[in-house]
């Protein structure tokens, strides 16, 4: 196990690297302009109403007639370039393999080595676990740099952003769990990425569109955005039980799936 | 169940062994009932056109694909249900080598060693200085050949009981040809079984000690060197004292006669030379030219042997 972790912390610590940093700049400069947002907020809605529709269905829940400098700071941990970047960076290592490996054609070297496809498999899941922590984390401290320039009625608290990280936690587990079954019958790592990035822009569109359209909504439960309410979680700072064991269990049979097709697929070079 | 306690007890015997091996890819079949038995240090040649079944072979050997039916085992150990403790024992080389980009010589064999629990970089580097690699120059700065190189020293450097080699020789230049074939007689000597696969007779000729031919997915030839070279038949080169006598006289029946050219004949020798030696002695020749036999000729018949369609 220890060989197939060197191999993959090889692979996987630029893009890490990257995407943390660049996670850790976007959170710190969203912190830090959020207050100057909230200034005009108001006036902003008044002049275009339609904006505060386009936040409340941004931030995936209904706030209420008032939007308040609290349910703002949702904005941070949903805002696209955040997503994006967690999302892109989870997929970029739940596909490595085997659809990348199969791609690449490096599948006869790992194979040809004394591991059992489970190990392989378990070795890529500690790796996207423990690059999702640091990359989060990233974000995490990006966002505590720049909160004390906020004011003190907007400053966040410690206890309801750690309750967010948890449930954009159970989020990233649950989209990086479909990641690998995806990947796991491909061939093609473009193929892998494209369904991945599908799937996510799939559940965030209709998650979107659920605030809006209403024959959407009976289908918003299949979005994995909608069990990802950091809005409602600042607003009463109640954790998400429910929301956080549905991304848990999608992840959890995602990743069982996964795990029993690797083990069992015949590998072929493409 | 008798399938399996028969490849039990023959396996003992054999390292690679394969009973009616097959694999199709949907409706296509990619080989049909392969039978494999490679004793202990045998050097085995599998010899086959491009997309004969020659890797897929390879790819059952190892446990990548599972059987659509029929079993493989190596070393008594069912290669699609066993396939990471075969590994231990076994040294792969892919037909077309792809390595990781980031790899250096020093770095694979660092984590390859880490893998298999054990230290690589002695013979390691030895092995990088027999084939003239640089141990820090990385993959995406290497020439194809290079990367082959490379490849061979991961295959060889934990010095496995068994190899199995898909077209090791392929982008190499002759001198590091020369040195591999050289390398894996010695560790045929030493003992070890080697699975030589290629499309290249000369190479398999000099190494190996029996030879399959494999044909539209299906083995059409299992036989010894020796039994081949029997096989093959001689370039036969007779001249006469006259092209008036080469005109006139009939060839015996293990001569067939391709051309004559004045006082020349250009035949081919079927069978055994005595009979030839015995005619010729009562003739009036000015020469006679018996050539070496020429295996490529019997391996082209196999080739173009019509087989099943598959």
């Amino acid at each position: 196990m220890r060989g197939l972790l060197l191999k993959a912390i090889y692979e996987v610590w630029l893009v890490t690297l990257l995407c943390g940093l660049a996670l850790l700049l976007i959170k710190a400069l969203l912190t830090y302009i959020l207050p100057q947002v909230m200034t005009g907020l108001s006036e902003i809605f008044e002049q275009l109403p339609f904006v505060k529709s386009l936040i409340t269905a941004l931030l995936g829940s209904e706030t209420g007639e008032q939007i308040t400098a609290r349910t703002m700071q949702a904005f941070l941990w949903v805002h696209p370039v955040v997503l994006a970047l967690i999302w892109g960076h989870e997929i970029t290592i739940c596909t490595r393999m085997p659809a990348g490996e199969i791609d690449r054609g490096t599948i006869d070297i790992l194979l040809g080595w004394p591991v059992s496809r489970r190990q392989i498999y378990w070795s890529e899941t500690i790796v996207w676990l423990v690059t999702g922590v640091c990359v989060i984390s990233l974000g995490f401290i990006g966002h505590r740099l720049t909160a004390p320039t906020m004011p003190d009625e907007m400053r966040p608290e410690l206890d309801g952003v750690l309750l967010v990280m948890v449930n954009l936690f159970a989020m990233y587990l649950a989209v990086g769990a479909l990641s690998l079954l995806i990947s796991v019958v491909s061939n093609r790592r473009g193929r892998a990425v494209a369904g991945s990035f599908g799937l996510v822009l799939a559940s965030f569109l209709l998650n979107f569109v659920a605030q809006y359209w209403s024959p959407a909504k009976p289908f918003a439960f299949l979005s994995v955005m909608t069990y990802y309410q950091p809005a409602q979680i600042l607003e009463q700072g109640d954790f998400p039980w429910r929301d956080v064991l549905i991304l848990l269990g999608v992840a959890s049979v995602a990743w069982l799936v996964a795990g029993e097709i690797m083990a069992r697929r015949s590998i072929r070079t493409v | 169940m008798l399938l399996n306690s028969v490849m039990k007890h023959s396996a003992k015997r054999h390292v690679i062994q394969a009973e009616r091996l097959t694999r199709y890819y949907g409706s296509r079949v990619g080989v049909s009932n392969i039978d494999l038995e490679i004793p202990p240090g045998q050097v085995f040649g599998f010899l086959g056109p491009n997309g004969a079944g020659k890797t897929t072979t390879i790819r059952l050997l190892l446990g990548f694909l599972r059987p659509s039916s029929g079993r493989a085992t190596i070393m008594s150990r069912d290669c699609w249900n066993e396939r990471a403790r075969i590994c231990q024992q076994v040294g792969y080389l892919p037909g077309d080598v792809r390595l990781y980009p980031w790899f250096t010589a020093r770095r694979a064999l660092r984590i390859s060693g880490l893998i298999r629990h054990r230290r690589l970089w002695q013979f390691g580097h030895e092995l990088c200085e027999r084939f003239s690699l640089e141990p820090t120059l990385p993959v995406r700065k290497m020439s194809r050949g290079m990367r082959q190189k490379l490849g061979l020293i991961l295959t060889l450097a934990h010095k496995p009981q068994v190899l199995i080699l898909d077209e090791p020789t392929s982008g190499l230049d002759p001198l590091v040809q020369d040195e591999l074939l050289r390398l894996l007689k010695s560790l045929a000597h030493e003992g070890h079984t080697i699975f030589f696969s290629s499309h290249t007779l000369h190479e398999v000729e000099q190494l190996c000690d029996q030879i399959a031919i494999v044909n539209k997915g299906q083995i059409v030839a299992n036989e010894s060197l020796a039994s081949l070279r029997k096989q093959a038949s001689r370039s036969v080169t007779i001249v006469f004292s006259a092209a008036s006598i080469a005109q006139s006289i009939e060839p015996p029946s293990v001569l067939r006669v391709e051309s004559r050219l004045g006082a020349q004949w250009d035949c081919e020798l079927i069978g055994s030379p005595q009979p030839l030696i015995a005619w010729a002695a009562a003739q009036p020749l000015a020469d006679l030219t018996i050539g070496p036999a020429n295996l490529e000729l019997v391996f082209r018949r196999f080739y173009h042997s019509p087989g099943k369609d598959l």
